[in-house]
């Protein structure tokens, strides 16, 4: 079957801002994924289309799009999660600058996350064999700890559109990754840096990013933990 | 871009007082449309209201409201301010008008209240 591509171009050497193409595409059946269709117009029709793609699994969080205005992942949104009936709009993930087509710039992304000091800080000398865990204690921490930062929450994000300071649902989270670790030791360096006017008080439960999230990831009931947390310290 | 600039204080206190005072004033709120617009016949003449602001329970219930009402809508102006980013002189002089309005409607409300 034929389905339309409607795909967002820009090239900073040549467009003075971006516009729309269309392709029309051959898919096999409604399982095919828009990761697919995207090499199909890149090996196919124009070798000129840049967009970022890795492992192709849902794994590596390279090829976050916004597809039909739904922050999601190319190769994770399969024809039948869309409308293809009608074209299919591929735009790069919003609020970002865009280095070409479908590819942004993450620099300012990886700054906020770095700035959570996402890594554990144990300062105890370390055991023989491990730092033991209990399961209890572990689980507090499986589901932040899908997160593959593929942006897709942070740039959903309104808070994120109106505040470019603001550090975002991506570094949040794993803010609370480590916050929650019973192997930690740098939780309150990290409240520190959360509880700033650019933290997480602009967080106000809007739930954009839960619905980004292609890992179903609740980022807002971990920010209000969060949340929590802070005003425990600080009260 | 993100930079951890340092705090003016934490957050936490204004996040907390503002879930305070939103249950609060659902409690006021609804005690206060009972009282006022249930019946507006009664609720509004002057005798009605003189009763009833002679009475301590209402006074203190008024300045509840008022106190709570300003505090929780003037930190909700300010929070929806903050989320944009503002030049530091905007900033400030948006902050002073709430802060300044906020004492005034306050200091107004209350004299209001104590007067009867």
């Amino acid at each position: 079957m034929k389905v339309t591509l409607r795909i967002q171009r820009y090239n900073p050497e040549r467009d003075s801002e971006p516009y729309y193409q269309e392709f029309i595409v051959e898919a096999g059946d409604d399982k095919e994924r828009i990761l697919d269709l995207l090499h199909q117009v890149k090996w196919k029709y124009d070798g000129t289309l840049t967009f970022r793609r890795s492992c192709a699994h849902g794994v590596c969080g390279s090829d976050g799009l916004r597809i039909n205005g739904r922050n999601r992942l190319a190769c994770s949104t399969l024809l039948r999660d869309v409308n293809y009936k009608k074209p299919i709009v591929i735009e790069p993930l919003p609020s970002i600058p865009i280095i070409k087509d479908l590819v942004v710039d993450m620099s300012d992304f990886y700054k906020k996350y770095e700035a959570v000091k996402p890594y554990l800080v144990n300062k105890s000398p370390a055991p023989e064999h491990e730092r033991i865990q209990s399961n209890e204690d572990a689980e507090m921490l499986f589901e932040s700890a899908k997160c593959i930062l593929c942006g897709c929450c942070t740039t959903s994000c309104p808070s994120s559109w109106s505040d470019e300071n603001y550090i975002g649902p991506a570094a949040l989270l794993k803010a609370y990754r480590f916050v929650f670790d019973t192997r930690d030791e740098a939780a309150d360096e990290r409240l520190d840096i959360v509880d700033t006017p650019d933290g997480i008080w602009r967080c106000h439960t809007i739930f954009n990013c839960v619905e980004a999230c292609p890992k179903d990831i609740n980022l807002t009931w971990h920010i209000s933990q969060l949340k929590k947390r802070v005003a425990e310290r600080e009260m | 871009m993100y930079k951890h600039s340092g705090s003016r204080g934490s957050g936490a206190p204004g996040w907390v007082l503002q879930r305070i005072t939103g249950i609060l004033l659902v409690v006021v709120v609804i005690g206060h449309y009972f009282v006022m617009h249930s019946d507006p016949a009664s609720g509004h003449t002057y005798a009605a209201v003189l009763a009833r602001m002679h009475h301590p329970f209402w006074k203190m219930f008024d300045l509840t409201f008022i106190t709570v009402g300003l505090w929780h809508g003037l930190n909700g102006t300010w929070g929806i301010f903050r989320d944009y980013k503002m030049k530091p002189a905007v900033s400030l002089t948006i902050y002073g008008i709430i802060i300044l309005s906020g004492i005034a409607f306050w200091v107004l409300g209350v004299n209001t209240i104590l007067s009867f």
